[in-house]
């Protein structure tokens, strides 16, 4: 009996000493430079996944590791400390700001991308540009068919992305204006899933990042300018923003996070920016 | 009752019985048929030039000469393609200026989609993005594509009172009249030529890793991950549910704390997955910090507190199930309590504890929800050992969700999410079929 009861606290011993010893060990292992962890923006995580993939091709002793679960989640995660880079599709607001620096992290942004937010529609709908007023009035709910902005007899399945999206936040601030959407909109948690959902739907809006407005989807034109590298470049194209990076404080020089959050800045890093199809920062060519 | 009605009845019910079986295999049918079908799809299939090439440059997979010798002939049944772009792009500079522009727009549309289908154009410098350095690989994805290379595809808005109607335009009529007209019908005639399809056994998809997220390559970071996942998540609740069921069923006596006990217990299995990938978060990660970041140290914790009540269950099930005579055989030949539990109880139930730790693997392989949070991002390398303890990994239940809601390229990607999705079900099936194949020989031994 009482050596089953001290196999048993062994046992648990052995268990409790064991994580204690696998956290001491990664904290050791999360001191060197040979992780980069990324989380955040779902707009930002296809340029991330190409800077991942090609910087681990250049430099095989480190290991990036992408998530994308939206830029507040990313913001939350770099004030946690569990990321190094957090993918942001809108700049960190104040209340970020004043949990992070609370904690100790100082967040700076990089510009890694311009990118428009593409108002879509099915491909069938006729209906080619709207104003900033008309796709405010859709999503505020006071015009509800299709026929009052030029097109069929229809009704507009309105389709937003998640309030944890920045995404979300920049079209609140670009075109929402602050004013809130209209009860019984479809809220979604991905560009993807924006762009299936208007796939599939003939009478749907939505908007997405201008890299996830393919041919399947018709981007229209806003206020008149159409959507693509050069008008969200001059700034011609009224819903347009950049997409950010945050690390905490600037990363030293010649450090692998330097290096990640600076490929942007060189040929080949905005030669993929463009190939995704967001917007290079500057002309490279 | 008459006997006739009760002979109706009983029919009926067996019939029901019947029919509610067969509902079942018939509608596990059309999940896993297609399934299965579409899945293969990503090991068998009907590779083209451009995937042989892009195997031997990026994994450095075939036989260098054959290749090159092939991409020759590849190229050489393009050379007649290439140079009639070439003369049309000659005869574009003298056209009137009107012409001009609207057939360079047509001209660059076409590009785009030859582009698509055979890779970079003589002349284009080589793009940094795998993706966008080679024509399609898949025979399949290549006849898809060279529809958009025929027709240009473009909506009826004629009629304003509905929604427009497709219609697919070929692309030879846009070029009627100039010297790209026979164009179209050529490279029609040649693109088997051109990109030589051959049937391919891709087995390497399973050990292989995704290159420019998942166009090309397997998927052996997010099985490695699912592997680790699974194993570290039984790591950790296997001892812990074992002496539980132990101490539950040997030690802790009938009375209301014991009880209590076993209803938290019973409630922690109905505890809704996601809860438990939050609670991960906050607790191993954001509270006892066992790693800086999500990892898969944290998600295998996750994980095996998901599982921990299934195995206690299936461990106290196993344990009463030992006959008393041979606790009473042990005891009465001298052996104290702990010595008779870890000599004759333990592995007389051993069996069906087996069962029960091989089933709640096949959960913790399938679980998305407690993964998201704690440890599955969406891009990353395999690990090694040591670099499971602070890094977080692909997984195959999660990179299945993030694939289908998050790709930019799903549709181009259908092949390898199914590949996926078929992997993942044979694990958890193979364990599965594990567990019954133990049962079925323990209850042989039992029966002697």
């Amino acid at each position: 009996m009482e050596r089953a009861r001290m196999a048993v606290r062994v046992g648990w011993g052995a268990l409790v000493g064991a994580v204690l010893l696998a956290a001491g060990l990664s904290r050791t292992a999360a001191a060197e430079d040979t992780k980069i962890v990324v989380d955040g923006s779902t707009t930002v995580g296809p340029i991330a996944k190409a800077f991942a993939e090609h910087f681990m091709q250049h430099n095989p002793g480190v290991k990036v590791t992408v998530a994308e679960s939206g830029s507040g989640n990313g913001a939350k995660s770099l004030i946690n400390g569990a990321c190094d880079v957090a993918d942001m599709s809108r700049f960190m607001k104040s209340e970020e700001f004043k949990a992070a620096v609370e904690r100790g992290v100082f967040p700076v942004a990089h510009v890694v991308a311009l990118d428009g937010l593409a108002v879509i529609v099915h491909p069938s709908n006729p209906v080619k540009e709207l104003t900033k007023a008309q796709v405010a009035d859709i999503y505020m709910g006071k015009i509800t068919n299709w026929k009052d902005v030029g097109g069929p007899d229809a009704k507009i399945v309105v389709v937003s992305r998640d309030t944890n999206s920045g995404t979300y936040e920049a079209f609140e601030e670009l075109v929402m204006k602050k004013r809130k959407m209209a009860e019984g909109i479809e809220y979604v948690g991905s560009n993807g899933a924006v762009r299936q959902r208007i796939q599939s739907t003939p009478g749907a809006i939505g908007y997405v990042g201008l890299g996830f407005a393919d041919e399947t989807v018709k981007a229209l034109k806003i206020d008149g300018v159409e959507p693509n590298r050069d008008t969200v470049r001059s700034g011609r194209y009224p819903v347009a923003r950049p997409l950010f990076m945050f690390t905490n404080g600037y990363p030293r020089p010649g450090s692998p996070v330097h290096s990640f959050v600076t490929l942007h800045l060189t040929k080949k890093g905005q030669e993929m920016v463009e190939g995704i199809g967001f917007v290079p920062v500057t002309d490279y060519k | 009752m008459r006997i006739e009605t009760r002979k109706l009845l009983d029919k009926s019910f067996s019939g029901a019985g019947w029919i509610s079986v067969f509902l079942m295999v018939a509608a596990l049918a059309i999940i896993l048929l297609p399934i299965a079908w579409r899945g293969a799809g990503a090991f068998v299939f009907r590779a083209t030039v451009e995937h042989r090439r892009m195997m031997l440059e990026l994994f450095g997979v075939g036989d260098p000469a054959e290749v090159s010798a092939e991409t020759a002939a590849a190229a050489e049944a393009r050379r007649p393609i290439y140079d009639m772009l070439a003369r049309f792009r000659a005869e574009l500079s003298a056209m009137p200026v009107a012409d001009r522009r609207r057939m360079a727009g047509r001209l660059a549309q076409l590009e785009n989609a030859l582009r698509d289908l055979l890779g970079p154009l003589p002349g284009d410098p080589i793009p940094v993005l795998p993706r966008q350095r080679y024509g399609q690989t898949r025979w399949d994805r290549a006849l898809k594509k060279l529809e958009t290379v025929l027709f240009r595809e473009t909506w009826d808005y004629s009629d304003p009172t509905r929604m427009g109607r497709k219609v697919m335009v070929p692309r030879a009529e846009d070029f009627k009249g100039t010297s790209l007209e026979p164009f179209f019908a050529d490279v029609k005639m040649r693109v088997a030529d051109m990109l030589r399809p051959k049937l391919a056994f891709y087995w390497r998809f399973l050990t292989d890793e995704s290159r420019d997220s998942h166009f090309f390559g397997g998927i052996w970071p997010e099985m490695l991950g699912t592997i680790y996942l699974t194993i570290g998540a039984a790591m950790f609740a296997v001892p812990m549910g074992i002496i539980s069921a132990v101490y539950l069923t040997e030690y802790a006596g009938d009375d209301r704390l014991t009880g209590a006990l076993r209803t938290f217990i019973g409630a922690l299995a109905g505890v809704p997955s996601i809860v438990f990938g939050l609670f991960g978060l906050a607790f191993f990660i954001n509270t006892m910090k066992v790693s800086q970041s999500k990892s898969v140290l944290a998600g295998s914790l996750t994980l095996a507190l998901l599982i921990l009540p299934t195995i206690i269950r299936a461990s106290e099930e196993a344990i009463r199930a030992v006959p008393a005579a041979y606790k009473e055989a042990a005891l009465s030949l001298g052996a104290g309590k702990g010595r008779t539990i870890i000599t004759v109880v333990l592995p007389a139930a051993m069996p069906g504890i087996l069962t029960g730790i091989i089933i709640s693997m096949g959960r913790a392989a399938g679980e998305t929800a407690p993964i998201i949070f704690t440890a599955a991002v969406s891009v990353g390398d395999p690990l090694s050992l040591l670099e499971t303890l602070s890094q977080p990994t692909p997984a195959l239940p999660w990179n299945v969700y993030n694939m289908c809601t998050e790709h930019q390229k799903l549709d181009e990607l259908r092949h390898v999410q199914f590949g996926m999705v078929l992997v993942l079900v044979m694990v958890v099936l193979a364990l599965n079929v594990a567990a019954i194949w133990l049962r079925a020989r323990i209850s042989r031994k039992l029966k002697g």
